[in-house]
């Protein structure tokens, strides 16, 4: 921790970065929450610990956040997934930001552009967490009714407050599906197919991009597995179309791009 | 207020003996925002597009649905006949009542409910349709003709003949294709040469023609009147400005144990060769796979006997790109080789020929000079047996198309043997005798009448060998199905026509659609032969079908004059069906993010990235841009947008969604 206060000051003093975004002690002892540290007498708020979940790359595409100047910000491997489909997809410029990589891996250490995230992401590990593969596979199990009876239990509880679509980093548009009118694609109203159109319309719209930080669940209020409906999205894009979304700048997103060598025989 | 008329039509039986038209007209006309609703039986005809154009005059429609066949067939023509009468012609649509409903379906009620819901589907489109124009785009007079067989001959001669330019592309060595390799050809039995080679000639020394042989198709970009065509010209190992075509290296070159392509592996030729005397151009190639130059770094004999020093080693392929307007596909077929059947002895006994072998020992250019020897022992053949329909409708071969042309030549090599071996005897057995085509059955008949070839109506079971000599067993269905053997020097199968091995990778560099057997499918069977489904893009010869010479060579005439069609405007329209992007008032300028996934996954390359700046020029947003020119509207970037910038004209999501509403 206090590497990562020195390395903040550093940055800061030398007016490598006009802000740092990391975590900060929340209103409750096992809480933390974002901070945005912009004097160098200000480091000693920052903290790191197992507790600092939040994907904190949400904040570098608001346009009150890009005037603030070149940013520095406390990442974990999530984040940093989040910075690389980022590039990938046009929507951060390199060296706008300098990361500081911490974590389980160890840190922290500077990451200054696109390069390095990408050869630091090269070494760790890749793949689901143990816990995560067992619960994937549990899933994975239902026989096709079980399974959408799980579903529509969890997508009752939904009231659709888009806390999912506010912590999640790759739901940045403008305007969401959500909210076009002309024609109405998704039913306003929050009954059960209003709300079974919104989480698979959106978990549609994440397959092949989901870095699975799994914000978008801690988010949720009425605790709704929205992880676990990506998660197995993106093991399915992973087997299909070895889709490994935010470890490269390459634009090959599996819902795109297509190999002329890649044939699927079994529709002849 | 949306004034929609709705025009059903019986389309003579086809509609009308299915679906009760009266009532979908009625119904119909029960729909809000319907004013007027008719049916008539054949709304394609004259007095049924007058119906349409005074309705629109009297009624003031602002939108027409014409309940009829697919759009595929009929759309140019109502949507013409509205525009005639003042309104935008795509405020016109078609429910497709024939395909999709009178021809699938059982005369029963729910067939005319079922067309009742198309019309009313299309009629909550038409409402939200809006005036479009179309899109002019330009159009390159220049050809491209792939393949130099005679197809792709007479074509290029053709386009060139009306005073456009042709770039031919051929792989191998030559231009000349299958029909260099013919003896006689039927039913006339004039050369195949005598008749092939000037136009050989006259392709190369045609001003408007550029020859590229040993050189293929890498890619292919664009669209009609504006493709961009990548060739590679293989290297020839032989710089052709220096090269006189004397011969000395082919003479020279100590490597002469080579089969021969050009007689269908019964000859041999030379590691640096021409595949025939008449080639064209009559340069040679290095076949660098078997050059002792190339495996041994050693010999280099043509380089020291060229007189021009014409030969280079090092020489490598070219990547040369040219602009084109139309390209004709004209790249032949290939046949089934004697190995495809184990019945005949899988390609082991050396005197089971192919057709095309027989062609080249009956040319008087060919390895035996004419002269009908077998390959075994150059022996001439007493009895000869040839078996047409070699594989061809044979479903159990996956083959169950007709060759089409094995029982002419089969006829025809009959003909010749008998003509050069007067004592022999010829049989043929066959499963049926088409000969359909001015003088064919002619033909036939003299094959079994003057030259005295027997003709056995029936399958042959197996070829096999005992003592020496090569028994055909077979079975005569006119003598009770009796089983006959026939001792034979000599057998020649009429293996089937297929198409080349390649066709299917090539059909999809050029994204043209070709059929199961990866024939090359042409736009419409009956009134678009020689139109492929991608536009400006045309097919001619065996790559379609099979077919004959004089068949391939009108094929090819026709697509050269729909070429020089397409040659006759400087300007092209283009139907306005294409994606756009959103914009909107600042400061957000387009709903669109730039996140350019739709980029990637356009198949044309039409996504392009708008720099949206301020006053100063300072950038403030990148978003994306369709090139109308380069889109084909197919939809796929509209599908892709997460958040719905990209709409497809003519079928908007508003369109689409009214559409599954009305369902």
């Amino acid at each position: 921790m206090e590497q990562l206060q020195q390395m903040a000051r550093e940055l800061l003093e030398r007016q490598q970065v006009q802000v740092i975004i990391g975590y900060e002690a929340g209103s409750e002892a096992n809480r933390r929450r974002a901070v945005f540290v912009r004097r160098a007498e200000d480091v000693s708020r920052l903290i790191f610990d197992d507790a600092c979940r939040q994907n904190l790359a949400t904040y570098l595409l608001k346009p009150e956040v890009l005037v603030l100047g070149k940013i520095g910000m406390v990442v974990r491997r999530n984040t940093l997934r989040s910075l690389m489909q980022y590039a990938v997809e046009n929507q951060l410029a390199d060296e706008r930001v300098i990361a500081i990589g911490i974590g389980e891996e160890g840190g922290p250490r500077l990451l200054p552009n696109f390069a390095a995230v990408e050869e630091y992401l090269a070494q760790l590990p890749r793949g689901p967490s143990a816990a995560e593969k067992a619960e994937l596979k549990k899933m994975e199990q239902l026989v096709m009714e079980q399974r959408w009876a799980f579903w529509r239990e969890e997508f009752d509880r939904c009231i659709k407050c888009y806390a999912c679509r506010a912590a999640c980093p790759l739901c940045y548009c403008n305007r969401c599906i959500t909210e076009v009118n002309q024609p109405q694609w998704i039913p306003v109203a929050s009954d059960a197919l209003g709300n079974l159109e919104w989480n698979v319309i959106r978990a549609m719209h994440l397959a092949g991009r989901c870095i699975g930080c799994g914000s978008c669940a801690d988010a949720c209020p009425q605790g709704i597995r929205i992880d676990l409906l990506n998660g197995l999205l993106a093991r399915e894009a992973q087997q299909q179309f070895a889709a490994e979304p935010g470890y490269g700048q390459r634009k090959d997103y599996a819902l795109a791009v297509f190999k002329p060598d890649d044939k699927e025989e079994f529709i002849r | 207020m949306a004034r929609i008329g709705v025009f059903i039509c019986h389309c003579g039986e086809n509609i009308g003996s299915t679906v009760d038209c009266a009532a979908v007209a009625k119904a119909a006309g029960e729909l809000p925002g319907v004013v007027h609703s008719v049916d008539y039986k054949y709304m394609c005809s004259d007095p049924g597009q007058s119906m349409i154009k005074d309705a629109i005059r009297t009624q003031k429609l602002t939108g027409v649905v014409v309940g009829a066949c697919s759009p595929r067939m009929h759309e140019p023509t109502f949507r013409r006949a509205c525009n005639e009468a003042g309104l935008n012609p795509f405020l016109c649509e078609m429910a497709n009542l024939r395909e999709h409903c009178s021809w699938v379906h059982e005369k029963l009620p729910d067939t005319t409910a079922k067309a009742i819901d198309l019309v009313r589907i299309l009629v909550e489109k038409v409402k939200r349709n809006k005036p479009l124009s179309s899109i002019k785009v330009p159009v390159t007079k220049r050809a491209l003709v792939l393949g130099g067989g005679i197809a792709g001959i007479q074509a290029a001669l053709d386009i060139a003949g009306a005073g456009h330019e042709v770039v031919l592309v051929e792989r191998s060595p030559s231009i000349g294709g299958h029909m260099a390799q013919l003896s006689e050809t039927f039913p006339t039995l004039d050369c195949s040469q005598c008749i092939l080679t000037p136009r050989m000639v006259e392709v190369a020394q045609h001003p408007n023609i550029t020859l590229y042989t040993y050189s293929e198709l890498e890619s292919l970009e664009g669209f009609i009147g504006n493709f961009k065509a990548t060739i590679r010209k293989r290297a020839r190992g032989v710089d052709e400005k220096l090269c006189t075509g004397c011969g000395v290296c082919t003479q020279k070159c100590p490597n002469k144990k080579i089969p021969s392509e050009f007689n269908e592996h019964l000859g041999t030729r030379p590691a640096i060769y021409v595949p025939f005397p008449q080639a064209v151009p009559n340069k040679p190639v290095i076949d660098r796979d078997r050059c002792t130059y190339y495996s041994k770094g050693k010999c280099q004999v043509c380089a020291k006997m060229c007189p021009t020093k014409a030969i280079r080693y090092d020489q490598e392929d070219e990547l040369i790109t040219i602009d084109i307007g139309a390209v004709v596909a004209a790249t032949g077929f290939t046949i089934k080789g004697t190995d495809f059947f184990p019945e005949y002895g899988y390609g082991q006994y050396p005197n089971v020929i192919t057709g095309l072998q027989f062609e080249r020992l009956a040319s008087a250019s060919g390895p035996t000079l004419g002269v009908i020897r077998r390959p075994s022992d150059n022996e001439i053949p007493e009895n000869v047996v040839f078996i047409a329909c070699a594989g061809s409708r044979d479903s159990a071969k996956r083959l169950s198309y007709c060759s089409k042309i094995c029982c002419m030549y089969t006829a025809k090599h009959a003909m010749l043997y008998k003509h050069k071996v007067h004592e022999g005897r010829a049989h043929v057995f066959y499963m049926d005798i088409r000969a359909g085509g001015k003088m064919y059955d002619e033909f036939v008949r003299r094959a079994i009448e003057e030259d005295q070839v027997n003709y056995i109506r029936g399958r042959v079971s197996r070829v096999f060998e005992r003592n020496g000599k090569m028994i055909v067993k077979g079975v005569d269905t006119l003598l009770n199905g009796q089983s006959i053997e026939i001792e034979a020097d000599l057998v020649v199968l009429a293996t089937a026509m297929t198409a080349q091995p390649d066709a299917e990778a090539t059909a999809q560099r050029m994204k043209i659609s070709y059929d199961a057997d990866h024939f090359l499918s042409e736009a419409h069977p009956k009134l678009r032969p020689v139109e492929m489904n991608t536009a400006g893009i045309f097919v001619a010869g065996a790559c379609q079908a099979p077919k004959d010479i004089p068949e391939t060579v009108a094929q090819a005439s026709a697509a050269a004059s729909k070429v020089v069609g397409l040659f006759s405007r400087s300007e092209l329209a283009r139907e306005p069906v294409v994606a756009t992007v959103n914009r909107t008032a600042p400061p957000l300028f387009s709903t669109c993010v730039g996140c350019f996934l739709c980029e990637t996954a356009c198949p044309y390359q039409a996504i392009e990235r708008d720099d949206i700046r301020g006053r100063d020029g300072q950038l403030i947003r990148q978003v994306a841009k369709v090139n109308q020119g380069v889109c084909q509207g197919c939809g796929t970037c509209v599908a892709l947008c997460r958040s719905k910038a990209i709409d497809l004209q003519g079928f908007t999501n508003e369109q689409v969604f009214a559409e599954l509403l009305a369902v």
